[in-house]
Protein backbone atom coordinates (compact mmCIF):
# COMPACT_ATOMS: atom_id res chain seq x y z
CA UNK A 1 0.00 0.00 0.00
CA UNK A 2 2.72 2.57 0.92
CA UNK A 3 4.63 1.64 -2.69
CA UNK A 4 0.46 2.61 -4.43
CA UNK A 5 0.80 5.98 -1.82
CA UNK A 6 4.18 7.06 -3.39
CA UNK A 7 3.50 6.27 -6.92
CA UNK A 8 0.19 8.09 -7.05
CA UNK A 9 2.42 11.19 -4.93
CA UNK A 10 5.16 11.17 -7.55
CA UNK A 11 2.92 10.70 -10.41
CA UNK A 12 1.06 13.82 -9.38
CA UNK A 13 4.17 15.50 -8.10
CA UNK A 14 5.35 15.25 -12.34
CA UNK A 15 1.69 16.15 -13.49
CA UNK A 16 1.80 19.37 -11.39
CA UNK A 17 4.95 20.03 -12.65
CA UNK A 18 3.92 20.10 -16.13
CA UNK A 19 0.79 21.69 -15.35
CA UNK A 20 2.66 24.73 -13.52
CA UNK A 21 5.26 25.20 -16.10
CA UNK A 22 3.87 23.63 -19.41
CA UNK A 23 7.26 22.32 -20.16
CA UNK A 24 6.52 19.32 -22.59
CA UNK A 25 3.19 18.60 -23.40
CA UNK A 26 2.12 22.03 -25.41
CA UNK A 27 5.17 21.96 -27.60
CA UNK A 28 4.62 18.13 -28.10
CA UNK A 29 1.17 18.42 -29.44
CA UNK A 30 2.23 20.98 -31.72
CA UNK A 31 5.18 18.76 -32.74
CA UNK A 32 2.67 16.08 -33.38
CA UNK A 33 0.36 18.37 -36.21
CA UNK A 34 3.15 19.34 -37.52
CA UNK A 35 4.32 15.46 -37.87
CA UNK A 36 0.47 14.41 -39.34
CA UNK A 37 0.76 17.82 -41.60
CA UNK A 38 4.72 16.58 -43.20
CA UNK A 39 3.61 13.49 -43.64
CA UNK A 40 0.46 14.26 -45.35
CA UNK A 41 1.47 16.22 -47.36
CA UNK A 42 3.50 13.50 -48.59
CA UNK A 43 1.12 10.59 -48.35
CA UNK A 44 -2.07 12.07 -48.75
CA UNK A 45 -2.03 14.97 -51.12
CA UNK A 46 -3.84 13.27 -53.90
CA UNK A 47 -7.19 12.90 -51.11
CA UNK A 48 -7.14 8.82 -51.14
CA UNK A 49 -6.07 9.34 -47.15
CA UNK A 50 -3.00 7.71 -45.92
CA UNK A 51 -5.24 4.09 -46.17
CA UNK A 52 -2.56 1.00 -45.45
CA UNK A 53 -0.48 3.54 -43.66
CA UNK A 54 -2.17 4.13 -41.06
CA UNK A 55 -0.34 2.70 -38.40
CA UNK A 56 3.29 4.16 -39.45
CA UNK A 57 1.90 7.46 -39.25
CA UNK A 58 0.79 7.66 -36.22
CA UNK A 59 3.71 5.40 -34.88
CA UNK A 60 6.18 8.36 -36.28
CA UNK A 61 4.49 11.03 -34.54
CA UNK A 62 4.70 8.66 -31.05
CA UNK A 63 8.08 7.65 -31.64
CA UNK A 64 9.75 11.28 -32.43
CA UNK A 65 7.21 13.41 -29.63
CA UNK A 66 7.84 10.65 -27.11
CA UNK A 67 11.67 10.66 -27.42
CA UNK A 68 11.22 14.11 -26.68
CA UNK A 69 8.56 14.03 -24.07
CA UNK A 70 11.00 11.17 -22.04
CA UNK A 71 13.79 13.59 -22.55
CA UNK A 72 12.36 16.38 -21.19
CA UNK A 73 10.37 14.92 -18.23
CA UNK A 74 13.75 13.71 -17.10
CA UNK A 75 15.47 17.10 -17.64
CA UNK A 76 12.49 18.65 -15.44
CA UNK A 77 14.31 16.50 -12.86
CA UNK A 78 17.70 17.24 -12.95
CA UNK A 79 17.31 20.51 -13.00
CA UNK A 80 18.22 21.91 -10.02
CA UNK A 81 19.18 18.83 -8.84
CA UNK A 82 16.02 17.80 -7.83
CA UNK A 83 16.60 14.04 -9.09
CA UNK A 84 19.31 14.15 -6.86
CA UNK A 85 17.03 15.59 -3.88
CA UNK A 86 14.49 12.55 -5.04
CA UNK A 87 17.01 9.75 -4.59
CA UNK A 88 17.64 10.57 -1.29
CA UNK A 89 13.91 9.64 -0.15
CA UNK A 90 13.46 6.66 1.20
CA UNK A 91 11.23 5.45 -1.92
CA UNK A 92 12.58 2.48 -3.40
CA UNK A 93 14.12 2.92 -6.77
CA UNK A 94 10.79 0.63 -8.82
CA UNK A 95 8.32 2.93 -7.17
CA UNK A 96 10.47 5.72 -8.90
CA UNK A 97 10.36 4.06 -12.57
CA UNK A 98 6.72 3.21 -12.33
CA UNK A 99 5.84 6.47 -11.63
CA UNK A 100 7.84 8.22 -14.02
CA UNK A 101 6.68 5.75 -16.56
CA UNK A 102 2.94 6.57 -15.40
CA UNK A 103 3.68 9.72 -15.54
CA UNK A 104 4.99 9.45 -19.39
CA UNK A 105 2.29 7.00 -20.50
CA UNK A 106 -0.52 10.11 -19.55
CA UNK A 107 1.58 12.85 -21.20
CA UNK A 108 1.73 10.08 -24.29
CA UNK A 109 -1.90 9.85 -24.12
CA UNK A 110 -2.63 13.20 -24.89
CA UNK A 111 -0.06 13.96 -27.52
CA UNK A 112 -1.72 10.21 -28.91
CA UNK A 113 -5.33 11.74 -28.69
CA UNK A 114 -4.03 15.11 -30.53
CA UNK A 115 -2.56 13.30 -32.84
CA UNK A 116 -4.98 11.03 -33.87
CA UNK A 117 -7.58 14.06 -33.72
CA UNK A 118 -5.39 15.69 -36.63
CA UNK A 119 -4.89 12.15 -38.55
CA UNK A 120 -9.17 12.04 -38.58
CA UNK A 121 -9.15 15.56 -39.97
CA UNK A 122 -6.32 15.62 -42.65
CA UNK A 123 -5.37 12.38 -43.13
CA UNK A 124 -8.68 10.35 -43.22
CA UNK A 125 -7.60 7.71 -40.78
CA UNK A 126 -10.69 5.46 -39.84
CA UNK A 127 -11.44 3.98 -36.47
CA UNK A 128 -14.63 3.65 -36.67
CA UNK A 129 -14.30 0.15 -38.14
CA UNK A 130 -13.41 -0.94 -34.52
CA UNK A 131 -12.55 1.66 -32.20
CA UNK A 132 -11.96 -0.59 -29.25
CA UNK A 133 -9.10 -2.78 -31.15
CA UNK A 134 -7.59 1.04 -32.03
CA UNK A 135 -7.48 2.41 -28.46
CA UNK A 136 -6.42 -1.10 -26.41
CA UNK A 137 -3.41 -1.87 -29.36
CA UNK A 138 -2.61 2.40 -29.44
CA UNK A 139 -2.50 2.00 -25.16
CA UNK A 140 -0.45 -1.22 -25.21
CA UNK A 141 2.06 0.23 -27.40
CA UNK A 142 2.49 3.41 -25.81
CA UNK A 143 2.84 1.46 -22.79
CA UNK A 144 5.85 -0.26 -23.90
CA UNK A 145 7.44 2.22 -25.76
CA UNK A 146 7.14 4.63 -22.49
CA UNK A 147 8.66 1.95 -20.43
CA UNK A 148 12.00 1.95 -22.63
CA UNK A 149 12.20 5.58 -22.85
CA UNK A 150 11.99 6.44 -19.20
CA UNK A 151 14.21 3.36 -18.40
CA UNK A 152 16.73 5.44 -20.68
CA UNK A 153 16.08 8.66 -20.14
CA UNK A 154 17.59 9.17 -16.71
CA UNK A 155 21.15 7.81 -18.18
CA UNK A 156 20.66 10.24 -21.39
CA UNK A 157 19.98 13.13 -19.92
CA UNK A 158 23.56 13.24 -18.63
CA UNK A 159 25.43 12.28 -21.90
CA UNK A 160 27.06 14.91 -24.51
CA UNK A 161 24.15 13.79 -27.16
CA UNK A 162 20.81 13.79 -24.82
CA UNK A 163 18.16 13.52 -26.95
CA UNK A 164 19.45 12.06 -30.20
CA UNK A 165 21.21 8.96 -28.38
CA UNK A 166 17.76 8.45 -26.37
CA UNK A 167 16.35 8.36 -30.23
CA UNK A 168 18.98 6.42 -30.90
CA UNK A 169 18.68 3.76 -28.30
CA UNK A 170 14.98 3.55 -27.60
CA UNK A 171 14.30 3.34 -30.75
CA UNK A 172 15.84 -0.09 -32.35
CA UNK A 173 14.30 -1.55 -28.67
CA UNK A 174 11.35 -0.45 -30.06
CA UNK A 175 11.06 -2.10 -33.07
CA UNK A 176 9.01 -5.41 -32.84
CA UNK A 177 6.44 -3.06 -30.58
CA UNK A 178 5.79 -0.64 -33.49
CA UNK A 179 5.94 -3.31 -35.97
CA UNK A 180 3.01 -5.18 -34.49
CA UNK A 181 1.15 -2.00 -33.19
CA UNK A 182 1.17 -0.75 -36.62
CA UNK A 183 0.32 -4.02 -38.43
CA UNK A 184 -2.38 -4.32 -36.13
CA UNK A 185 -3.57 -0.41 -36.53
CA UNK A 186 -3.39 -0.63 -40.32
CA UNK A 187 -5.65 -3.87 -40.16
CA UNK A 188 -7.52 -3.89 -37.17
CA UNK A 189 -9.86 -7.15 -38.45
CA UNK A 190 -6.41 -8.91 -38.36
CA UNK A 191 -6.16 -9.39 -34.53
CA UNK A 192 -8.93 -12.00 -33.89
CA UNK A 193 -9.55 -13.06 -29.79
CA UNK A 194 -6.04 -12.72 -29.26
CA UNK A 195 -3.75 -12.93 -31.71
CA UNK A 196 0.17 -13.17 -32.26
CA UNK A 197 0.35 -9.13 -32.50
CA UNK A 198 -1.20 -8.26 -29.34
CA UNK A 199 0.80 -11.38 -27.47
CA UNK A 200 4.07 -9.17 -28.62
CA UNK A 201 2.55 -6.21 -27.46
CA UNK A 202 1.86 -7.23 -23.75
CA UNK A 203 4.85 -9.77 -23.58
CA UNK A 204 6.76 -6.76 -24.53
CA UNK A 205 5.44 -4.29 -21.85
CA UNK A 206 5.94 -7.39 -19.16
CA UNK A 207 9.80 -7.69 -20.35
CA UNK A 208 10.51 -3.90 -20.40
CA UNK A 209 8.25 -3.24 -17.19
CA UNK A 210 9.97 -6.07 -15.31
CA UNK A 211 13.25 -4.70 -16.22
CA UNK A 212 13.00 -1.36 -16.00
CA UNK A 213 11.42 -1.93 -12.16
CA UNK A 214 14.64 -4.42 -11.40
CA UNK A 215 17.27 -1.55 -13.17
CA UNK A 216 16.03 1.79 -12.29
CA UNK A 217 18.48 2.19 -9.49
CA UNK A 218 21.81 1.00 -11.50
CA UNK A 219 21.27 3.06 -14.38
CA UNK A 220 20.33 6.34 -12.25
CA UNK A 221 23.00 5.68 -9.33
CA UNK A 222 25.97 4.41 -12.02
CA UNK B 1 40.64 -19.19 -21.41
CA UNK B 2 40.48 -16.21 -22.64
CA UNK B 3 43.95 -14.88 -21.69
CA UNK B 4 45.63 -18.29 -22.93
CA UNK B 5 44.13 -18.15 -26.37
CA UNK B 6 46.77 -15.16 -27.15
CA UNK B 7 46.03 -13.33 -30.43
CA UNK B 8 49.27 -14.75 -31.68
CA UNK B 9 48.47 -18.46 -30.47
CA UNK B 10 49.17 -19.99 -33.83
CA UNK B 11 48.39 -23.19 -33.10
CA UNK B 12 44.36 -21.76 -32.83
CA UNK B 13 44.65 -19.56 -35.67
CA UNK B 14 46.33 -22.27 -37.72
CA UNK B 15 43.41 -24.88 -37.39
CA UNK B 16 40.84 -22.12 -38.37
CA UNK B 17 42.80 -21.65 -41.22
CA UNK B 18 43.27 -25.14 -42.47
CA UNK B 19 39.52 -25.62 -40.97
CA UNK B 20 38.40 -22.65 -43.40
CA UNK B 21 40.54 -24.10 -46.11
CA UNK B 22 38.85 -27.89 -45.89
CA UNK B 23 35.65 -26.37 -45.69
CA UNK B 24 35.78 -24.57 -48.90
CA UNK B 25 37.27 -27.07 -50.95
CA UNK B 26 34.32 -28.96 -49.71
CA UNK B 27 32.19 -26.16 -50.98
CA UNK B 28 33.49 -26.17 -54.33
CA UNK B 29 34.76 -29.70 -54.89
CA UNK B 30 32.55 -31.97 -52.81
CA UNK B 31 28.98 -30.45 -52.01
CA UNK B 32 26.78 -31.48 -55.05
CA UNK B 33 25.18 -28.16 -57.20
CA UNK B 34 21.63 -27.92 -55.56
CA UNK B 35 18.67 -28.59 -58.51
CA UNK B 36 16.58 -25.47 -58.51
CA UNK B 37 18.80 -22.34 -57.51
CA UNK B 38 22.15 -23.46 -58.64
CA UNK B 39 25.62 -22.98 -57.43
CA UNK B 40 23.79 -19.62 -54.94
CA UNK B 41 22.97 -22.10 -52.89
CA UNK B 42 26.53 -23.04 -51.99
CA UNK B 43 25.95 -19.50 -49.80
CA UNK B 44 23.68 -20.92 -47.36
CA UNK B 45 27.19 -22.90 -46.36
CA UNK B 46 28.48 -19.34 -44.79
CA UNK B 47 25.03 -18.06 -44.01
CA UNK B 48 23.68 -20.34 -41.16
CA UNK B 49 26.65 -21.09 -39.44
CA UNK B 50 27.21 -17.35 -39.11
CA UNK B 51 23.43 -16.83 -38.04
CA UNK B 52 23.67 -19.70 -35.44
CA UNK B 53 27.28 -17.62 -34.01
CA UNK B 54 25.69 -14.56 -34.05
CA UNK B 55 23.36 -15.85 -31.43
CA UNK B 56 25.69 -17.35 -29.36
CA UNK B 57 27.64 -14.13 -29.87
CA UNK B 58 24.72 -12.42 -28.30
CA UNK B 59 24.31 -14.75 -25.59
CA UNK B 60 27.55 -13.78 -24.88
CA UNK B 61 27.07 -10.23 -24.58
CA UNK B 62 24.18 -10.97 -22.36
CA UNK B 63 25.00 -13.56 -20.10
CA UNK B 64 28.35 -11.22 -19.37
CA UNK B 65 26.77 -8.23 -18.98
CA UNK B 66 24.44 -9.94 -15.92
CA UNK B 67 27.63 -11.10 -14.77
CA UNK B 68 29.56 -7.53 -14.87
CA UNK B 69 25.98 -6.50 -12.65
CA UNK B 70 26.72 -8.99 -10.23
CA UNK B 71 30.48 -8.57 -10.13
CA UNK B 72 31.22 -4.82 -10.74
CA UNK B 73 34.31 -6.24 -12.50
CA UNK B 74 35.42 -4.40 -16.04
CA UNK B 75 36.57 -7.51 -17.58
CA UNK B 76 33.33 -8.36 -18.00
CA UNK B 77 32.09 -5.41 -19.90
CA UNK B 78 35.23 -5.83 -21.90
CA UNK B 79 33.87 -9.10 -22.85
CA UNK B 80 30.54 -7.91 -23.57
CA UNK B 81 31.85 -5.23 -26.16
CA UNK B 82 34.25 -7.77 -27.93
CA UNK B 83 30.99 -10.09 -28.22
CA UNK B 84 29.08 -7.27 -29.56
CA UNK B 85 31.66 -6.13 -32.10
CA UNK B 86 31.31 -9.95 -33.54
CA UNK B 87 27.69 -9.78 -33.21
CA UNK B 88 27.67 -6.81 -35.89
CA UNK B 89 30.28 -8.51 -38.31
CA UNK B 90 28.14 -11.76 -38.04
CA UNK B 91 25.05 -10.86 -38.40
CA UNK B 92 26.07 -7.93 -41.11
CA UNK B 93 27.65 -11.12 -42.86
CA UNK B 94 24.51 -13.23 -42.28
CA UNK B 95 22.16 -9.83 -43.99
CA UNK B 96 24.97 -9.40 -46.48
CA UNK B 97 24.55 -13.26 -47.77
CA UNK B 98 20.84 -12.80 -47.29
CA UNK B 99 20.64 -10.23 -50.00
CA UNK B 100 23.26 -12.01 -52.44
CA UNK B 101 20.83 -14.78 -52.50
CA UNK B 102 18.08 -13.00 -52.41
CA UNK B 103 19.10 -11.43 -55.45
CA UNK B 104 19.44 -13.88 -57.10
CA UNK B 105 16.15 -16.25 -56.40
CA UNK B 106 13.47 -13.24 -55.85
CA UNK B 107 15.38 -10.93 -58.34
CA UNK B 108 15.76 -7.81 -55.84
CA UNK B 109 18.33 -6.71 -53.32
CA UNK B 110 15.66 -6.46 -50.47
CA UNK B 111 12.06 -7.26 -49.38
CA UNK B 112 10.70 -7.24 -45.99
CA UNK B 113 10.63 -10.63 -45.48
CA UNK B 114 10.64 -12.06 -41.38
CA UNK B 115 14.01 -13.52 -41.96
CA UNK B 116 15.72 -10.56 -43.35
CA UNK B 117 14.26 -7.88 -41.02
CA UNK B 118 15.12 -10.02 -38.52
CA UNK B 119 18.32 -9.73 -39.37
CA UNK B 120 18.43 -6.03 -39.83
CA UNK B 121 16.74 -5.69 -36.40
CA UNK B 122 19.34 -7.29 -34.79
CA UNK B 123 22.08 -5.29 -36.53
CA UNK B 124 20.73 -2.54 -35.37
CA UNK B 125 20.54 -3.38 -31.96
CA UNK B 126 23.58 -4.13 -31.48
CA UNK B 127 25.21 -1.12 -33.72
CA UNK B 128 23.68 0.76 -30.92
CA UNK B 129 24.74 -0.85 -28.27
CA UNK B 130 28.45 -0.23 -29.55
CA UNK B 131 27.43 3.40 -31.00
CA UNK B 132 26.09 4.70 -27.57
CA UNK B 133 29.40 3.68 -25.77
CA UNK B 134 31.52 6.60 -26.37
CA UNK B 135 28.57 9.04 -25.53
CA UNK B 136 28.94 8.37 -22.07
CA UNK B 137 31.93 9.96 -19.96
CA UNK B 138 32.37 7.87 -17.06
CA UNK B 139 33.46 4.61 -17.31
CA UNK B 140 31.37 3.30 -14.60
CA UNK B 141 28.08 4.46 -15.76
CA UNK B 142 28.81 3.39 -19.55
CA UNK B 143 29.59 0.07 -17.91
CA UNK B 144 26.33 -0.04 -16.26
CA UNK B 145 24.01 0.81 -19.16
CA UNK B 146 25.67 -1.09 -21.52
CA UNK B 147 25.04 -4.43 -19.37
CA UNK B 148 21.55 -3.18 -19.21
CA UNK B 149 20.97 -2.70 -22.56
CA UNK B 150 22.97 -5.75 -23.78
CA UNK B 151 20.44 -7.52 -21.36
CA UNK B 152 17.40 -6.00 -22.85
CA UNK B 153 18.66 -6.30 -26.84
CA UNK B 154 18.78 -9.91 -25.96
CA UNK B 155 15.28 -10.13 -24.57
CA UNK B 156 14.20 -8.65 -27.00
CA UNK B 157 15.18 -10.95 -30.06
CA UNK B 158 12.16 -13.62 -29.39
CA UNK B 159 10.04 -10.42 -29.19
CA UNK B 160 11.67 -9.52 -32.35
CA UNK B 161 11.46 -12.90 -34.09
CA UNK B 162 7.41 -13.51 -33.17
CA UNK B 163 6.90 -9.92 -34.41
CA UNK B 164 8.23 -10.34 -37.56
CA UNK B 165 6.04 -13.77 -38.17
CA UNK B 166 3.43 -10.55 -38.61
CA UNK B 167 5.10 -10.24 -42.26
CA UNK B 168 4.48 -11.82 -45.06
CA UNK B 169 7.05 -14.82 -45.40
CA UNK B 170 8.55 -15.86 -48.77
CA UNK B 171 11.72 -16.97 -47.48
CA UNK B 172 11.97 -21.12 -47.43
CA UNK B 173 11.13 -22.44 -44.23
CA UNK B 174 12.77 -25.73 -43.99
CA UNK B 175 15.61 -26.56 -46.68
CA UNK B 176 16.20 -30.44 -47.36
CA UNK B 177 19.97 -31.53 -47.77
CA UNK B 178 21.66 -34.19 -49.70
CA UNK B 179 23.98 -35.85 -46.93
CA UNK B 180 27.15 -34.45 -48.85
CA UNK B 181 25.48 -30.80 -48.56
CA UNK B 182 25.02 -31.98 -44.74
CA UNK B 183 28.67 -33.10 -44.38
CA UNK B 184 29.77 -29.77 -46.06
CA UNK B 185 27.60 -27.67 -44.01
CA UNK B 186 28.95 -29.51 -40.89
CA UNK B 187 32.47 -28.90 -41.66
CA UNK B 188 31.88 -24.88 -42.23
CA UNK B 189 30.49 -24.94 -38.47
CA UNK B 190 34.10 -25.69 -37.37
CA UNK B 191 36.09 -22.53 -38.71
CA UNK B 192 33.02 -20.07 -38.35
CA UNK B 193 32.79 -21.21 -34.89
CA UNK B 194 36.25 -20.77 -34.06
CA UNK B 195 36.60 -17.31 -36.02
CA UNK B 196 33.90 -16.02 -33.47
CA UNK B 197 35.45 -17.57 -30.58
CA UNK B 198 38.72 -16.47 -31.45
CA UNK B 199 38.05 -12.66 -32.64
CA UNK B 200 35.98 -11.88 -29.52
CA UNK B 201 39.03 -13.33 -27.26
CA UNK B 202 41.73 -10.95 -29.86
CA UNK B 203 39.74 -8.18 -29.44
CA UNK B 204 39.34 -8.27 -25.23
CA UNK B 205 42.79 -9.32 -24.97
CA UNK B 206 43.87 -5.97 -27.04
CA UNK B 207 40.92 -4.11 -24.68
CA UNK B 208 42.70 -5.67 -21.65
CA UNK B 209 46.00 -4.44 -23.32
CA UNK B 210 44.60 -1.10 -23.38
CA UNK B 211 43.10 -0.87 -19.69
CA UNK B 212 46.50 -1.84 -18.43
CA UNK B 213 48.61 0.66 -20.23
CA UNK B 214 45.62 3.40 -19.62
CA UNK B 215 46.39 2.10 -15.06
CA UNK B 216 50.18 2.45 -15.84
CA UNK B 217 49.39 6.05 -17.45
CA UNK B 218 46.89 6.42 -14.24
CA UNK B 219 50.02 5.49 -11.90
CA UNK B 220 53.09 7.80 -13.70
CA UNK B 221 51.09 10.95 -14.49
CA UNK B 222 51.92 13.83 -12.65
CA UNK B 223 49.63 14.68 -9.93
CA UNK B 224 47.86 17.92 -11.44
CA UNK B 225 46.43 17.17 -14.77
CA UNK B 226 47.24 14.71 -17.91
CA UNK B 227 45.90 12.27 -16.33
CA UNK B 228 43.80 9.63 -18.16
CA UNK B 229 44.82 10.94 -20.93
CA UNK B 230 45.77 7.63 -22.92
CA UNK B 231 43.21 5.65 -20.78
CA UNK B 232 40.21 6.65 -23.17
CA UNK B 233 38.65 7.24 -20.20
CA UNK B 234 37.92 3.77 -18.79
CA UNK B 235 39.93 3.06 -15.66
Amino acid sequence: MNALRDIALLVAKDLRVEARGRYTLPLLCVLGILFVTVLGLGLASRGDGVGPNAGAVLWVAYLFGGALCFEKTMAVDHRDDALAALLMTPIDRGVLFVSKWIANVLLLSVVAAVVTAASLLFLGLKVNASPSVFIRVTVLGLAGFAAVGTLFSGVVATTRMHGGLLAAVVFPLCLPLVLASARLLNDPQSIGVFGLGESVLVAFDLVFLAVGWLTFDLLLEA
Amino acid sequence: MLNQLTITNRWYWGATMVSLLAALAMTVWFAPLESSMGPIQKIFYLHLPAAINTFIAAFVVFAAGIRYLWTRDSRWDLLAESAARVVVLYCAVVLVTGMIWAHVAWGRWWTWSPRLTFSLIMLLLYVVYLAMRPAIESARRREVVSAVYGLLAFLDVPLVYLSVKLLPDIHPSSVELEPAMQATLAVWFVPISLLCVGLIAARYQLGAHGQSHAHLDHEHAPAAGFVGAGGGGRT
